[in-house]
This record gives C-alpha cells, structure tokens and sequence, in this order.
C-alpha cells in the first residue's frame, strides 16, 4: 500500500493507492543492517570461529582425540557447525519479538498497516543470515581438516543441506517463542531449553540407538535426526538415497515452523506478550 | 462536517476490570480534542483502542469512515505517537523516518525525500545523520512526531507527547501538535494530563475518570458546567484586614477565612459547598456585597475555579 505524499486541502483524505508492495523484504533489510551493522552479528560470529578453531585444533592435533579417523575430525567439527549455527539463528529469532516489544519499538511497528506475517518473515530471514555466515566459517577448517581423502565436497553439501533445515526449523521456532514471551529473558532462556532438549537425546549411550524407543526418539527429533545424517554420508560413506530416511524428520520440522512462525505472528503478535516470567 | 474519528461506546474489560467503558466521541478534521484524565483513568487504553492495537471488547469506532473491523485500513491513515516509545538507538533520524516510510509502503527513493522533509520540518534535519541515541528527549519526540506523520494522517493521536520534557521542549512540541490540526487539517487526539496544555491546545476536552467519560465539550463549556467557584482571594487595605475577616467570617456562604502571611492585605475565602449545612453555597456575590456594605474598599478581588484545572479536579475527584 502507498499513499499519496501530495499537499492536502484542509480535512480531505489522502488517496490510498494499493502497490503490494514486499513488507518482508523491507524488514529483512532493515533487519540484516541492524544485525550486521550494528555488530551483534559480527560479535557471534567471532566467537563462532574461535570456538569452530579450538575444536579444529584439537581434532587434529590432541593426542587424546587424535585417534579420530579424518572423516570422524570433519563430520565432529560439521556437528558442531550446525549445531553452534542454528543456536545463532536461534538466539537471533527469540529476540526478533520480545526484544521489540522490551526495547518499546514494537508498538510503532504494529501501528503501521505492514502486515504482521510479512514482519515475521523479515525478521527470519534476517536470523537465518547468522547461519549462512556460521557455514561460510566452517568452509575452510571442513577444507584443511578433510583436505585429501575426498570428502570435502560432500561433507560441505550435507552440512549445507541438513544445516539450513535446522537453522530454519529452530529460528521458526525462536520466532514462535517470541511471538508470546513478554520478555526478552524468557524468550532466550525458553530458547535455550528447547535447544539443550533437543541435543540431549544425541547424549544417550550408541546402545540405546539400537532399541526401537531410541531409534523412534532419534529419528523423530529434527536435530538427533540431521546430526545423524550427516555421521553416516560423511563417517559411513553412505550416499544421501540410502539414508534419505533420517532427512524425514528435519524436512518436515522445517517447513512445519517456517509456516507456522509468519502464521502464529500474524494470528498473535501483539503489544504484551503472553507469558512474561 | 463528517468526524474523522468517530467512536460509539467503545467499551475495553480485562475480565472484570473495566479500563474503558462506554466511550463515545468524534473528532473533526483540524480539530484537537484533549483527551485528560488522572492516571489509570484509560487514556492509554482509549488511544490503543483508537489506533487498532487493542480490539475494543464492545461498541465499535471508525476512522475516516473505516470501520474498526479493518484496522491495516484504518493504521494507512492515522498516525500515532504512542506513549514512551523506544527508538532504536543505532539508526539515524533519517534512516528511522525512511525505513516507516517503507513500511507504509512508499519506494525507497519516495521514503528518503518524505524523511528528510519531515525531518525539516520539525527541526531535525541537521542531526538528521546522527544516531537516534544520541538525541535529547525533545528530539526524540519531535522524531516520533514525524514519523506519525510519514503517511500523511487523517487522524494523529498523541499519548502524552511532553512528558519528561523541559519548558522549551514542551513549547516546542505543543506548537507542532497546533500546526499538525491547522495546517495539515488532521484530526488530534492529544491524550495529556497536563491541564494547560488542554486549555491552551485544545478546542475541544474529554475528561475520563475511572474509564468512564465524566465531562466533554468545549474547555469553556466543561469549566462553567463543572466548576462553580469555591474559592476567592480578595485584598483590602492592610489595616481593614482584621474587619475584613470578622465579616466575612460572619457569612452563611463562608466555610473559612485566612490572612495571607506572605502578601500584605490578602485573604483567602473558602466558600461552602452547594447543600453545606453552613447554608447558601458558593455566592461570590454575597462576599463581595457584604464587604461593600461594610465600607471596605476591595484592591483586588481573585476567583478560583474558573479554570480547567478546577472543573478537572471536581469531576475527577482528585482534590
């Protein structure tokens, strides 16, 4: 929608001309200049290279660890990739909303006729460029420590593939949890819950993986499911067909809350949250 | 002429809270309506109702003819500064009124001329480059103003525009709020609780106590519907003062009397309320007669009451 900016004669109404305009890119613009600019982004990413450089250094160098196999050092370092990524993405998202609403700029927001989905949409896109920048890290250390047994392309490709469905299901999520916390602390500290939940199962004993209820609980989490994934195309060798099973579970968490966030925004982002602490 | 913001018993509970009852108004183009009210009175709620980010829990309004069951309709063409605002701190003015702009709709080219014009004309275009934190209070406001009225409103609501700010900078916003109503021929709902910003601002006053619309009409209608006098202070000559009072004491109409200790020959006259047992009621008439009838030769003569703050204080209750 757009208006007309033209002088008006006392008390006459402005002429309102439709334009449909991308509400969602403006925001995602808006949003990628705050977090990049402003440095928050920056201050993540740094410290996601510092940690991705310590793992790096001790896969390949501690004699403790170093009885890892090359392809065990890049699919750890991948793991760990994603995993650190999509909390980013995470972290980024939980704050879209509540962070708003705390800061008192979410008021004007919702006072404009942007609809509300299109600011959600923004606002994940925006978190999700955390992740992106977190994979082009992990580039060169994937590259040093898989250099010459073959496996940097495909270990690359599958960390891409199952990293942006993670990145995008739990910023979907983020954005969800934000939509109803009335304060930025909850929002983060749920956020972080939610994330530690989600990683516990892949602590359980490789035992309980053989057990229908460990398997169920594995598959079934998007997160134990990726992860997974990735240890068997770039650990076993698998091809992606052969295990495209455990990719069920993070496709469908994926689309499921990249919907459900812009709808769950549109139905219920309002001035005051839902839950506050 | 045909309201811009017309609302028919707008009505806002929180189970059995009522933060709003029954709110019946309409504001024309050009026209600002002070919206007053002691805290927790439902200022706020009322300006949230209005504005579409509280859907009324009864009764229904519309904005220049907008039902409120469309309300992305009614937000194109209103503006609101809201009530402490948060500004984010690392943007500039500009980008701030450009990025709004956008929201609303405008090309990024449009939204840049539109943020800088706004930016002028409320004497921000100099620091339009700075970031927003490191803006006074003032102009922080006089940025909120603006980006009210980045679409061009047909209706702008302001919910406390001056608060913590200084003399200068409540002059400053006041003036913008008048050449808002005059020149751009928007309809302004200021919501305040300073009195003589109302009385100064206003051309029309709706007073809410409790969520409940007490008085609402014109500032002078409000005053002589709300507040008959209750106090005079009158000067005599400083050596009739004691004579002074012992007449005056000696009236029906006269609740009490005192000296001022500070200003040589003034006293301060309460007078009875309507219905004291004391009898009369309120009669500066009767003061003054009696006074003359005594020879005194009146100085000065002052009548409380006769102000918004008083007919405020009498219908709010809040003496």
């Amino acid at each position: 929608m757009s208006l007309a900016h033209a002088p008006l004669e006392r008390g006459e109404t402005p002429l309102v001309r439709v334009e449909r305009p991308n509400i969602w890119a403006v925001v995602f613009e808006r949003e990628l200049r705050d977090l990049w600019t402003g440095g928050r982004a920056l201050v993540m990413c740094f410290a996601f290279s510092l940690l991705l450089s310590v793992i790096a250094y001790l896969v390949a160098t501690n004699t403790d660890l170093n009885f890892l196999e090359q392809r065990e050092s890049v699919s750890l370092t991948l793991q760990v990739a994603i995993a650190v990524g999509a909390l980013l993405a995470l972290l980024v998202a939980g704050d879209a909303i509540s962070g708003e609403r705390e800061r008192g700029t979410l008021e004007t927001m919702l006072l404009t006729p942007a609809p509300r989905r299109q600011i959600a949409a923004g606002k994940l896109l925006a978190a999700l460029s955390l992740w992106l920048a977190a994979f082009v890290v992990t580039v060169p250390y994937v590259w040093r420590l898989g250099h010459g047994v073959g496996i940097v392309a495909e270990a690359l490709a599958v960390g891409l593939v199952v990293g942006t469905l993670l990145a995008i299901f739990l910023a979907s999520l983020g954005i969800v949890i934000s939509v109803f916390s009335g304060s930025n602390r909850f929002s983060l500290s749920l956020s972080l819950f939610v994330l530690l939940a989600l990683f516990a199962p892949s602590q359980l004993p490789s035992s309980a993986e053989q057990g229908w209820a460990g398997n169920l609980l594995i598959r079934f989490n998007p997160v134990t499911a990726g992860e997974h994934f990735v240890g068997r195309i770039v650990v076993n060798g698998h091809s992606w067909s052969e295990d495209a099973s455990w990719l069920v579970s993070p496709v469908l968490a994926a689309v499921i809350f990249a919907v459900l966030a812009p709808v769950v925004a549109g139905r219920y982002m309002s001035l005051r949250g839902g839950v506050s602490e | 002429m045909t309201p811009v913001v017309e609302a028919r018993g707008i009505a806002k509970l929180y189970g059995s809270l009522v933060a709003v009852d029954d709110l019946t108004v309409a504001v024309e183009a050009g026209e600002v309506l002070g919206i007053l009210g002691p805290n927790g009175a439902g200022k706020t709620t009322a300006v949230r109702m209005l504005t579409t980010i509280l859907a009324p829990s009864r009764g229904s309004f519309s904005v220049a003819g907008i039902p409120h069951t469309r309300p992305e309709e009614i937000r194109s063409r209103i503006g609101v500064l809201p009530e402490s605002a948060g500004y984010p701190g690392g943007q500039t003015g500009e980008q701030y009124l450009t990025y709004h702009a956008r929201l609303y709709g405008y090309p990024r080219g449009r939204a840049g001329e539109i943020a800088r014009s706004l930016l002028d004309e409320l004497g921000l275009l100099e620091r339009g480059r700075s970031p927003i934190s490191a803006y006074s209070r003032g102009m922080r406001q006089r940025l909120g103003i603006a980006r009210a009225l980045v679409n061009e409103p047909v209706a702008v609501f302001l919910d406390e525009p001056t608060l913590g700010l200084d003399p200068a900078g409540q002059r400053q916003v006041l003036r913008h709020v008048r050449t808002i109503a005059r020149e751009r021929g928007a309809a302004v709902l200021l919501s305040t609780h300073l009195l003589n910003e109302v009385e100064e601002n206003c051309s029309n006053v709706l007073i809410l106590n409790r969520g409940r619309v007490v008085a609402e009409g014109t500032v002078s209608d409000v005053v002589s519907r709300a507040a008959a006098p209750r106090r005079l202070r009158l000067q005599v000559a400083p050596e009739e003062t004691d004579r002074a009072t012992l007449v005056l004491a000696a009236l029906p109409a006269v609740q009490q009397v005192e000296l001022s200790e500070s200003q040589t020959g003034w006293l301060a006259v309460e007078l009875a309320a309507p219905g004291d047992a004391n009898g009369g009621g309120p009669a500066p008439n009767d003061v003054l007669r009696a006074l003359l009838d005594a020879g005194l030769a009146l100085r000065s003569f002052e009548l409380d009451g006769t102000r918004l703050s008083d007919a405020f204080l009498a219908m709010t209750g809040a003496v």
